[in-house]
C-alpha cells in the first residue's frame, strides 16, 4: 500500500513538472466552462426580440410597444414595413407585428382595432411563444380599455369631469395589478429541469471520461521511458503499481471536476451548497469508476497513439449511449443497451441531485455499479496487464 | 568452492516460433564479475529478463541468493538491482527525486532512501547535480543515474545490461571504476557488454551466447588461449571466431 502511495505522488510530481500539461489539463475544465456558458449563455428564461412595424404612431399604439418592451426577456425591435417583409421574405424573420394606421384613431373613436401578424407558416416555436406573449398584452389593454370606457358611459351625465373619471378608473386599475383578485402562488418543490440543469451532468461526465481515458497513457508512458520494466523488478506488486496509477489518476480528475463543478455553482447557480457538496461526493465515485475503466485500457495499450484512440472511442460510446446529447426513449432497444453505459447512471445520479432537488441517498444504484466498475475495473486491468502480449 | 549466487538450468523461452533462449545453464560465484556476451539477437537481454522477474520462463530452474526466481520472485526482487540497457529514469525529475523514488521502491524509508540516493550520486560522480533535472544531463551523466539507480536498496546481485553504450572514455571509465569498487564490496554482478576490451578487463569468467544458447564459457584467459596466445589474441578474435563475421541485424 506503502509504494502504490509513492507511485502516486510521483505521477503527480510528474504532472506538476510537465507545465504543458499542467496547463492544459487546468485549463480544459475551463474552457469547457466557457464553451458550456457561451452556449447556454447563463440564460434559463424565455429570451426572443419582436419585430413591431408601428404604421400608426399614435398614442395607443405606443403605449402597446412600451408595454410589450417592459415584459422580462422581450426585447422590442421597430422596423419599416419594407424592411421586415424583405426579412420574412428571406425566412430571416418567421412572425412580425404589424400595427397599422389608424389603429389609435379607431380605439379613440370606439371602434375596435386590429393588430396583423404576418409569419412563415406557423412562426416558429419562438413565434408561436411571442405571438401568446402579444395577445396577452392586447388582451389586457383591451380589458383596461373596455373597463374606462364603460365606467365613462355608466357615469355620463353626472357632471363628474372626465379627466376625474380616468384618474379614477386608472387608480383602480393599478391596485388590481398590484393584487389581482385571482393571483398565482408558485411553490418550489425542487430544482428546474431546464436547459442547463438537464445537460450539465452528461457534459460533466463526458468530459471527465475523456479526460481520464486519455490520462491511460499513464503505463503507455512508463513503458516507452523504460521504467515500467525498472519498477517490475523492485519489491513493487503489479497489483500496487495499478492502484497507485489509479489514485493519481482520481486526484487529477477531481481536480478538474472541481473546477468544472465550481463554475457552474458560481455562475449558473444551479447548486445549492448540499446539493454542491452531494454532487461532488457522487463525482469522485464517478471519477474512480472512470478512472478503473482507464486502467484497463493502459493495460491493453501499447502505444499512445493506440491509448488515444481506444480513449476517444470508449468515451463516444459511452456518452452516445449515457443520453449526454439526446434523450433515449424509455422500452426502446437503446434503453437497454444503454445501460451498459456508466454515463447512464452517472448522468442519472447527478440529474436527480441537481434537476430533481434529490440526495445522494437517492443514486443508491448508480453508486453501487460505479463501485463495481471500479472493483471490476482494477481487477479486469491487472489481469489483462499480465496476461496480454507485451504487458508484462 | 565459493558460494553460488546465482544458479541457472536449462532456461528456455521461445516467442512464437522464435526460441530466444534454448537451454541455458550457467552459475555465478558470489562476488564475482560475470560476463555475458554474444551478438545482437543472441538472448542476452531475454536471459536478464528472465533473471530479474520481468519475464516468466517456459521452463527451466533460476535461483538467485537461494530463492526461486518462480515460486518466490519478490524475494528474488529484493535481492537484485537491474541497471537496463536503454535508460530507465524519469527526465523531468531531478536525480535526486529520481534515485529516491526507486530507493523507496526498494523498500528503504524516506531518511535511508535519502542517505543512499547521495551515497550513489557520490560515487557517480554526480553528487553537485544532486538537485539538477535529468533532462539538462548529458548522455554520460544519465547513463551513470541509470547506474546509480540500480544500486538502490543495496542489492546483492546487480544485472548491468550494456551499462556503457553511447559515452565518452571519461564517463565509461568512471563507471568500471565503480563496478570493480562494487565487486569489491562483494557484489555479484552479472554484465553484458558489446565491448570485448571491457569483457575483458573486468569478468572472472565470460560466456558467449548466440542462437539462445551458451556456445562457450570460461575465463578470458582460457577462451583466447583456445584460439592462440592470450598475449596476442583478444577476447574479440575469440567472439568473431564462435559467432562468426556475418551481419546479426
Amino acid at each position: 500500500m506503502k509504494r502504490a502511495l509513492y507511485i502516486t505522488l510521483n505521477e503527480v510530481r510528474l504532472y506538476l513538472q510537465d507545465k504543458g500539461d499542467l496547463a492544459f489539463s487546468l485549463l480544459l475544465p475551463i474552457v469547457t466552462f466557457a464553451l458550456m456558458y457561451g452556449a447556454f449563455g447563463g440564460q434559463t428564461m424565455f429570451e426572443a426580440t419582436a419585430v413591431v412595424v408601428n404604421e400608426d404612431g399614435g398614442n395607443y399604439a405606443t403605449l402597446f410597444v412600451e408595454q410589450l418592451d417592459e415584459i422580462e426577456g422581450i426585447d422590442v425591435e421597430l422596423q419599416t414595413a419594407e424592411e421586415a417583409d424583405a426579412r420574412l421574405e428571406r425566412s430571416d424573420l418567421l412572425l412580425a407585428l404589424y400595427i397599422p394606421a389608424g389603429f389609435s384613431e379607431q380605439l379613440a373613436s370606439g371602434g375596435k382595432a386590429e393588430f396583423i401578424f404576418k409569419q412563415r407558416g406557423n412562426g416558429g416555436q419562438e413565434g408561436q411563444i411571442l405571438a401568446s406573449i402579444i395577445r396577452s398584452v392586447a388582451e389586457e389593454m383591451n380589458q383596461e380599455f373596455q373597463v374606462r370606457e364603460q365606467v365613462k358611459s355608466s357615469l355620463e351625465g353626472t357632471g363628474i369631469p372626465e379627466d376625474r373619471i380616468d384618474f379614477t378608473v386608472q387608480k383602480l386599475l393599478g391596485e388590481e395589478r398590484e393584487q389581482p383578485a385571482v393571483g398565482v402562488v408558485e411553490e418550489v418543490v425542487g430544482g428546474s429541469p431546464d436547459f442547463i440543469s438537464q445537460y450539465l451532468p452528461g457534459i460533466i461526465t463526458m468530459y471527465v471520461l475523456f479526460a481520464l481515458t486519455i490520462g491511460a497513457r499513464t503505463i503507455v508512458e512508463e513503458r516507452k521511458r523504460g521504467t515500467l520494466e525498472r519498477l517490475l523488478t523492485t519489491r513493487l506488486s503489479v497489483g500496487a503499481l495499478f492502484f497507485g496509477k489509479f489514485m493519481a489518476s482520481v486526484s487529477r480528475g477531481f481536480v478538474q471536476t472541481v473546477i468544472l463543478l465550481g463554475l457552474s455553482y458560481a455562475v449558473f447557480r444551479l447548486f445549492t451548497p448540499v446539493s454542491f457538496l452531494e454532487s461532488l461526493a457522487f463525482a469522485i465515485v464517478y471519477i474512480a469508476a472512470a478512472s478503473a475503466l482507464g486502467m484497463i485500457i493502459a493495460s491493453v495499450a501499447r502505444s499512445e497513439e493506440a491509448a488515444s484512440w481506444i480513449g476517444v472511442v470508449f468515451t463516444m460510446f459511452m456518452v452516445m449511449l449515457g443520453g449526454t446529447f439526446f434523450e433515449i426513449s424509455e422500452g426502446s432497444i437503446l434503453e437497454i443497451i444503454s445501460k451498459v453505459s456508466i454515463n447512464t447512471y452517472a448522468n442519472d445520479a447527478l440529474r436527480t441531485i441537481i434537476s430533481e432537488g434529490g440526495s445522494l441517498g437517492d443514486t443508491a444504484l448508480p453508486l453501487i455499479v460505479m463501485a463495481g466498475v471500479v472493483v471490476v475495473g482494477l481487477a479486469v486491468s491487472r489481469m489483462f496487464f499480465k496476461v496480454v502480449s507485451g504487458g508484462k | 568452492m565459493a558460494e553460488e549466487f546465482l544458479v541457472v538450468k536449462d532456461l528456455h523461452k521461445s516467442f512464437n516460433d522464435f526460441k530466444a533462449v534454448n537451454g541455458v545453464t550457467f552459475s555465478i560465484e558470489k562476488g564475482e564479475i560475470f560476463g555475458l556476451l554474444g551478438p545482437n539477437g543472441a538472448g542476452k537481454t531475454t536471459t536478464i529478463r528472465m533473471l530479474s522477474t520481468v519475464l516468466k520462463a517456459d521452463s527451466g530452474e533460476i535461483t538467485i541468493g537461494g530463492h526461486s526466481v518462480r515460486h518466490e520472485a519478490e524475494a528474488v526482487r529484493s535481492v537484485i538491482g537491474v541497471c537496463p540497457q536503454d535508460l530507465a529514469i524519469y527526465d523531468d525529475l531531478s536525480a535526486l527525486e529520481n534515485m529516491v523514488f526507486f530507493g523507496r521502491m526498494a523498500g528503504l524509508n524516506g531518511k535511508d532512501a535519502r542517505e543512499q540516493a547521495m551515497t550513489n550520486l557520490k560515487l557517480m560522480g554526480l553528487q553537485d547535480r544532486a538537485k539538477g533535472k535529468v533532462s539538462k544531463f548529458s548522455g554520460g551523466m544519465k547513463r551513470r543515474i541509470n547506474l546509480a539507480i540500480a544500486l538502490m536498496g543495496n542489492p546483492r546481485l546487480l544485472f548491468l545490461d550494456e551499462p556503457t553504450v553511447g559515452i565518452d572514455p571519461q564517463s565509461r571509465n568512471h563507471i568500471y571504476e565503480n563496478i570493480l569498487g562494487l565487486q569489491k564490496n562483494g557484489m555479484t554482478i552479472l554484465y553484458t557488454t558489446h565491448y570485448m576490451e571491457e569483457a575483458d578487463r573486468l569478468c572472472k569468467r565470460v560466456a558467449i551466447m548466440d542462437g539462445g544458447q551458451i556456445i562457450s564459457m570460461d575465463t578470458p584467459h582460457s577462451l583466447k588461449s583456445q584460439i592462440g596466445s592470450p598475449e596476442q589474441v583478444t577476447l574479440e578474435d575469440v567472439f568473431l571466431k564462435m559467432t562468426g563475421r556475418s551481419l546479426r541485424d
